[in-house]
């Protein structure tokens, strides 16, 4: 038995008093929605926060609201299960959908929030073990070491993002807003994540993800999101595709995007994948193989995980790229 | 250490107690309450063990805070039945040997229970799925999956 660390829990009763908590104690504080990474992440000493700011009994950040004239907007505290059963959302941002249903089980999902889901803590496995654990093996980059086990001499911490949302909501170009005491401010989600699994966002640590706002531009395009793991439910993904497109009456790419996670320290899109879709027949073998190449050069995955190697998940990841861009030409959403 | 006093619904009980604030709701229910039914596994959220209701709904006790569900009524497996009465899930756990060790089988009923609230005649696979959350390391889960369906009215298979 791991006891959870000793810290002050604070429960905000309004968004203001919760972000003017945030600014109050910085880095000292952590924001606690569904729980199901920090505190297995407190157990483990990989958080040591004295201070932790409960978003239980804050109102009004768990509204999903969906219409083909207005687009998508989700409260970062709705629940996973609440999005993956989302009917108004399954029909016009099926993507998305797809994803949510990928992440762990029901009890999870119900638990687990879509801005914890894109607030993911990054995961390798010389960080994800017990504080004993990981004393023994002399720490690592990550947390109270100084050497990358994963990548000896680099600078940069490797853990993989292993979030599934980011990668749908990055092909449907989405926003996300971040407030603090300072304001709010509009980010795209392509921006938000660094190439670094030690810094991950591009948030300050007084910074609250409030909403996440998908284009009602982007309504009605075909999804797919593809996950690579061992079982069937409750794992991280080892890799992940998401791709979205709209296919013209007469057969044809339009606004295709295609994004990776878990290959690499943040989630990304698959830049020039757009460019060479865009009005090709969706049944171009040609167009489809060079797309799903392009997604497995720029994918890279390390050693963060034994569950399987580098090699295969990125040979999966032109696998669920080719496949995905088939199956959007060959039927609907 | 901060402590507070806390005060929840359990099994239809009003229960209080002072309770610190890193205190898990599983800790606050076996240690405080001597709820022992609701068992301790992995402690980390990966095994289902720790399952009980919060308002109807399944969830984890051992990464939830016991402050960090102000309001909300709890049901562990001790208030799944009534006192001297099993449920029917848990007779239906019974009568088709859904259960070896047993230790899983509180987390099990549970998350059983509320999948049965929200699909009440589910198939195989979304008693699967309904209950992906939730390990079995005796890999009894034909028969626990049998169970469910049984209880959902589903007629006997014969092997």
């Amino acid at each position: 038995m791991i006891g959870l660390p000793s810290f002050r829990l604070h429960r905000p009763t309004s968004i203001e008093e919760a972000v003017g908590l945030l600014a109050e104690h910085r880095d000292d504080a952590k924001l606690l929605a569904g729980g199901t990474d920090l505190l297995v992440n407190l157990r483990h000493g990989l958080a040591t926060p004295s201070h932790i700011v409960s978003l239980a009994e804050v109102p009004g950040l768990d509204r999903i609201d969906c219409s083909p004239e207005h687009g998508l907007t989700i409260g970062a505290l709705s629940t996973l299960e609440s999005l993956a059963t989302h009917p108004g959302v399954e029909e016009s941002f099926p993507v998305v959908v797809r994803a949510a249903r990928t992440i762990s089980g029901p009890t999870l999902r119900a638990m687990g929030t879509v801005g914890g889901n894109l607030c993911l803590d990054t995961r390798c496995h010389w960080y994800n073990q017990s504080f004993f654990w990981r004393q023994a093996c002399g720490f690592c980059l990550k947390k109270d070491g100084t050497a990358c086990h994963v990548a000896p001499g680099s600078s940069l911490c490797w853990a993989a993002y292993s979030g599934d949302l980011a990668p749908a909501f990055l092909v449907l170009g989405a926003e996300i807003k971040l407030l603090s005491v300072r304001g709010e401010r509009r980010v795209p989600l392509d921006r938000f994540f660094l190439d670094d699994g030690l810094r991950k966002f591009d948030m300050a640590s007084d910074e609250l993800l409030t909403q996440v706002c998908v284009s009602a531009t982007r309504a009605h395009l075909r999804g797919v999101y593809s996950k690579l793991r061992i079982r069937g439910a409750l794992d991280y993904p080892l890799a992940g595709v998401a791709a979205a497109a709209r296919i013209a009456g007469g057969g044809t790419f339009h606004e295709a995007a295609l994004a990776l996670t878990a290959v690499g320290p943040r989630p990304f899109l698959v830049e020039g994948a757009t460019e060479i879709l865009e009005g090709l027949r969706a049944n171009d073998e040609d167009a489809i193989e060079r797309v799903a190449h392009l997604a497995r050069r720029l994918s890279n995955p390390m050693n963060t995980t034994w569950a399987m190697q580098p090699a295969y998940r990125r040979l999966r990841v032109g696998l669920f790229a080719r496949d995905a861009l088939r199956e959007m030409g060959e039927r609907g959403p | 250490m901060q402590k507070e006093a806390l005060r929840l619904r359990v099994n239809g009980s009003l229960r209080e107690a002072l309770v610190p604030h890193h205190r898990s709701l599983l800790d606050f229910l076996r240690d405080d309450l001597e709820l022992t039914g609701t068992k301790r596994g992995c402690d980390d959220g990966s095994c289902g063990a720790c399952t009980v209701l919060l308002d109807g709904c399944s969830r984890l006790s051992c990464i939830t805070l016991a402050h960090g569900v102000p309001g909300r009524s709890v049901t562990t497996i001790e208030g799944a039945g009534q006192p001297g009465r099993l449920s029917d899930l848990q007779l239906a756990f019974i009568s088709e040997g859904g259960l070896q060790c047993g230790f899983c089988t509180p987390g099990m009923v549970l998350a059983a229970g509320a999948l049965l609230q929200r699909i009440p005649h589910p198939s195989e696979e979304q008693v699967r799925e309904g209950l992906s959350n939730n390990s079995c390391r005796c890999t009894g889960y034909g028969r626990i999956v049998q169970a469910v369906r049984r209880a959902a009215g589903a007629p006997e298979e014969t092997p």
